[in-house]
Parts: structure tokens; sequence; C-alpha cells
């Protein structure tokens, strides 16, 4: 039992998801609300899926956002269109990030460095376009309204009120443990260290005998997944999917949660980055209207002063305190 | 049908667009050469440019608010400079975020002076109405447009291929160490090229505020085609920026004629196919960037 138990708490994954389970009685003492607790958690599954592309692999992607977007609006047009249902369109929405996911991979395969970020940011901008004009099926300019948060479960057994900010929380809290797991066993598997090869020295991994190119485009796509599922939840949080989301800014917000928390050091940077992105624009929107100068200014503050985020930032004071003790 | 008279006055206006586009992607593309930053913002001080000439064009009248305009813009660049400086060399993320931020906050500056809603800026009066070029009457402003940025585009190239500084720039781009190893302070060199490329944002947004509205927004309709226009030309040729401008814009200007809605898909459609058979852009070649 204790050799069981005692490695499940020490693991520092265990403490991040008791946190989370306890997080919406602790919202209501600091002034904050459930729906802002979901935020955080969809946001973590994006970002954290986002880092094995960015922290992992070495890719700077600044276009996620349209796979993020991809996901909202395809769980939106299935579940308005096809199937009233819950988990069909959310998995029919991680299913659209992965395919558009794996189809622009196909361009950037063999990429890396400038030209890598250039054409992610290109091909998010198309996307981007195709959902703003495609009035038809997106909604445009006005997007797509209407999408329902139907309630889970198996119909005259038992039924869960997901309306109910609360219940969706746990919900998408669940999801959220499921791809921390998934994330975790991917980074840590061979696989995973191939990928942080690859972030080292490309060539020199080619070198070994692995093929880069395919790894760097399943390392694109599998990001992918975890967007696409983070833009269905999105959709449903909001009940709308809009063409804002896929717009150079979400995925400039994406990018910027990664390296705020300190996740190219620490596989949780990304949750802690979110958690604190998020609280913070809560905080800069509700107080001013022109809050984005606020924010665009932090963009810049943070990348000059702390460049590996909250996360990296403690673990080079504590690096230089054990390099004095130890002499 | 569509009559040839048609079909001319889109080629024309696609050549336009292109040479427009050109030169909003070169002052893009000199900071990614030079420096390795993809630049964010500049698209918005494109936006500063054309706001700049909409508040002095009353004072001045247009040919100083022209000139006046994008040297402030370029000013502008030189104190963003300050900032993007720490990424250099770096990888591109940090120059994408610290520009996309500054992007952010310069666009809510614009918001805060002139307001959210669009202004409509007139041509000026000696290139208002059209010219009857013989077989069909074109727009004078739009002919203008393309002369200006022809002359600005050749500038730009007698700066750089017949002068020393732009001899040492492309060395600079080349192999940075060895200029800075020669004695050549390379520092006060990129602090030109910013601003030189953020003045040529300035210019192309004052030109460009008669055929689009001036509105907050407006700089990312100018970067949107640069991103592009870089990959189909490849990074760090300067007649690739030029040639991809004129792709771009001929490419959008026919499918306006024969399906509008994908007109803004088209350029991402030519980029792609480009890409498949020429992976680094036209002109591209084998570089330290990639």
């Amino acid at each position: 039992m204790n050799r069981i138990f005692f490695p499940i708490i020490q693991h520092p994954m265990f403490w991040v998801l008791l946190f989370f389970f306890f997080l919406p009685l602790l919202l209501p003492l600091v002034g904050g609300y459930t729906y802002l607790g979901t935020e955080v958690l969809i946001w973590s599954i994006f970002s954290l899926g986002f880092n094995i592309l960015l922290g992992y692999t070495g890719l700077p992607s600044f276009g996620h956002g349209a796979f993020f977007g991809i996901g909202a609006f395809v769980m939106g047009i299935i579940q308005l269109r096809i199937f009233q249902g819950i988990w069909i369109p959310i998995l029919a929405g991680t299913l659209g990030g992965t395919l558009f996911g794996a189809l622009v991979g196909l361009f950037l395969a063999k990429k890396r460095g400038i030209y890598f970020a250039l054409l992610t940011i290109a091909f998010s901008q198309m996307f981007w376009f195709i959902s703003w004009g495609w009035d038809s099926m997106t909604g445009g300019e006005d997007g797509l309204s209407g999408i329902a948060r139907l309630p889970l479960g198996i119909p005259g057994v038992f039924s869960i009120d997901l309306k109910d900010s609360l219940n969706f929380y746990y919900f998408v809290y669940v999801l959220f443990v499921l791809a921390t797991i998934l994330i975790w066993i991917v980074v840590h598997s061979p696989f995973g260290r191939v990928l942080q090869a690859i972030r080292y020295n490309e060539t020199r991994t080619k070198c070994i005998g692995y093929n880069t190119a395919i790894y760097k485009w399943t390392s694109f796509t599998l990001s992918c997944v975890f967007a696409g599922l983070a833009g269905a939840l999105y959709a449903l949080l909001r009940n709308a999917a809009f063409s804002d989301s896929m717009h150079w800014t979400q995925s400039g917000n994406v990018v910027m949660m990664v390296l705020l928390g300190g996740g190219m050091t620490n596989f949780f940077g990304p949750i802690l980055g979110a958690c604190v992105f998020i609280v913070l624009r809560d905080l800069f929107s509700s107080v001013w209207e022109h809050w984005m100068l606020i924010y665009g200014l932090l963009f810049m503050l943070v990348i000059i002063f702390l460049p590996e985020g909250i996360l990296g930032f403690f673990k080079r004071e504590k690096r230089q305190r054990d390099f004095f003790a130890s002499k | 049908m569509i009559s040839l008279a048609e079909v001319a006055s889109q080629l024309l206006n696609g050549l336009v667009l292109g040479f427009l586009y050109a030169l909003i992607a070169l002052g893009f593309m000199l900071i990614i050469g030079v420096m390795g930053v993809i630049n964010f913002s500049h698209g918005v001080l494109f936006a500063w440019g054309a706001y700049f000439a909409f508040t002095l064009r009353p004072l001045m009248g247009f040919w100083p608010a022209l000139l006046i305009s994008p040297l402030i813009v370029g000013m502008m660049g030189l104190i963003l400079e300050i900032a993007v400086r720490r990424s250099y060399g770096k990888d591109p993320l940090f120059g994408l975020l610290l520009t996309s931020g500054s992007a952010m906050a310069l666009e809510e500056i614009i918001r805060m002076i002139w307001g959210s809603i669009g202004h409509t800026f007139a041509a000026p009066s000696f290139a208002s109405g059209p010219l009857d070029l013989g077989f069909m009457p074109y727009s004078k402003y739009r002919l203008f447009l393309a002369g200006l940025s022809v002359i600005l585009i050749l500038l730009v190239w007698l700066f750089l291929e017949k002068t020393p500084y732009g001899a040492i720039i492309k060395a600079g781009a080349f192999d940075s160490e060895m200029v800075m190893a020669l004695g050549i302070d390379l520092r006060k060199l990129r602090t030109i090229v910013f601003g030189m490329g953020a003045a040529l944002a300035g210019v192309a947004g004052v030109i460009a505020a008669p055929l689009w509205s001036i509105k907050p927004t407006m700089g990312g309709e100018a970067i949107m085609p640069a991103f592009v226009v870089v990959v189909i030309g490849g990074v760090g040729s300067f007649w690739g920026s030029i040639l991809g401008g004129l792709i771009v814009g001929i490419g959008t200007s026919i499918s306006v004629m024969f399906m509008p809605r994908t007109s803004m898909i088209i350029m991402y459609v030519l980029m792609a196919v480009i890409i498949l058979i020429r992976p680094r852009g036209i002109m591209g070649e084998k570089s330290i960037l990639e």
C-alpha cells in the first residue's frame, strides 16, 4: 500500500490535480467565480498540448489559435446541424483540429526556426479568413451561437446537467486530468525523448538515424489534438464559437502562457502560465477600457525581464543558491 | 461575359496592389533578413503612418504629410528597436512575442487617440478622378500609388546595392560575427535597418490610406499579405519580395474577377502550391534562418 501511495503523493502532478479539484471551493474566497476556473482548465489543456511542440520539440508555432478555433467551430457545427449531444461533437471538434493540424503539419515537417514560425502564422491567417468569410457555415462576424451544454448521461438512467457551471467545471476537470496524464506519458516516453533531442540538435538526431520530419509532424499533430479539444470545450463554455479565437492574438496568448509559466523548463509551467494569464486579463479588462495597452506592454516586459517564465526564474535562483551552497 | 477592358482593368488593379504589397513586404523582409526578427508591429506601424497623415494633411497639405509621417513612424521604429534588440539571435518566438505585444499596445493607443471608428482619406486633388488610357479610363491615384511604390522600391535597392552601408547590412545578415570582427558596429546599423523598415511601413500606410479606409485594424490587412509575400518570395531575397508581392496582387485581382468570395484566400493557396514546389520560396536560398 505504502509503496504505491508515497510515490503518488510525492509526485507534483498529484498536487496540481488536487489543487484544481478544490479550486471551485477556493475561488469565491478570493473573489473569483467558477467560469474563470473552467477557463483556466481549458487553456491549460491547450497550452500543455502546445508545449509538446514548443517546449519539448522546440518548434515556434505562432498559429495554434487556428486549430483551437477549428475545434470550436467543428464542435458547434456538428452539434447544431448533425448530432444533438455532447460527446460526439466534442470528439468531432478534437478530430477537426487534429485533421487540419495533420494537413498543415505536412507543409511544416521539414521546416524550423523563423521559416516554421512564418508558415504557421500564414496558415492560421488562412483559416481565420475562411471562418470569417464563410458566414453560411460559421456565422461570419457574428460567430456561431446557440451551442448548448446538453445534459450528460445515459437517457433514462442518469443525467448530469452541464448548464450548471460547477458541474461543467468538473466535466472539464475530468478531461483535463486525462489530458495532463496523457501528455505527461507522451513527453516522458522514448518518443518524447526523441522530440527533446530534436530541440537540442536536429541535425545530430537525424544523423543518429531518426526521421526527424516524421517526429516533428507527429509532435505538431499531437499538439493540435489538444488544441482542438480545448477549442471544443471553449465553445461549450461560451455557448458560442467566434472567429476571434482564430486570430493571431489568440495564438500569441497560448505562446505567452507557456513562456510566462516557464513551460520551457517545467512540465507544469503552462498550467501556471494559464492561471496567471487569465487572472491578469480578467483583472485588467474589468478595470480599464483600454486594457489591451497594459496587456501589450506586459507581453514586452515579460519577454525582456522574465524570458524563462516564472518557474524558470525560480529554478535559476535555486541553481545559484545550490552553487553557492556547494562551495 | 467578361469584357477585355474589364480584364485589363483588373490586371492593372492587380499590378498596383502588387507593388503596394511589395512595398509593405520589403520593410518587413529587411528586418527578418538582417535581424532574424519577425516584426509583428509592421502592420500597426503602417496604420500609424496613415493616421499621422490623416492628422497632418489638413495642417500642411498632402506632400509634406507624405514626407513627415513616415519619418515619425521611422522614429517610432527606432524607439521600438531598443526593446526588440533583446531578442536578436534568440529563438524567433521572443521577437514575435515582443513585437506582437507592441502591436497590441500601439493599436490600442490609436484607439485612444483617434477612436475606434474608421475615417476616409481622399486622394490628393492632382490624382483624383480617372485618367483616359486610350482604351479605358483608369484611376489616377492608383497609377500614382504604383509609380511611387516603384520609385521607393528602387531607392531601397540603390541603398542596398550601391552604398557602403548597404554592403555592410548585407554582409551583416550573412555573417554578423565576421562583420563585427572587422570592427564595424553592427548594433547601430541594425537600429537603422529597423527604423528604415518602420519608415517603409509608414509611407506604405500613407499612400494606401485613400485606397483602404483608415481604421485601427488596418494594420492587420497590411501585414497578412506581407507574411505570404515573404514566404512566396523567399526569406532574405529582395527581388523575391517584389516578385511575391506582384504574384499575390495579381492573383488576388484575378480571383476577384472570377470568384470574388475567394479573393482573400487565393494568396494562401498560391503560397501552399509554391512552397510545395520550392520549399524555400521562389528566390529563397538555404540559410541560417531556416
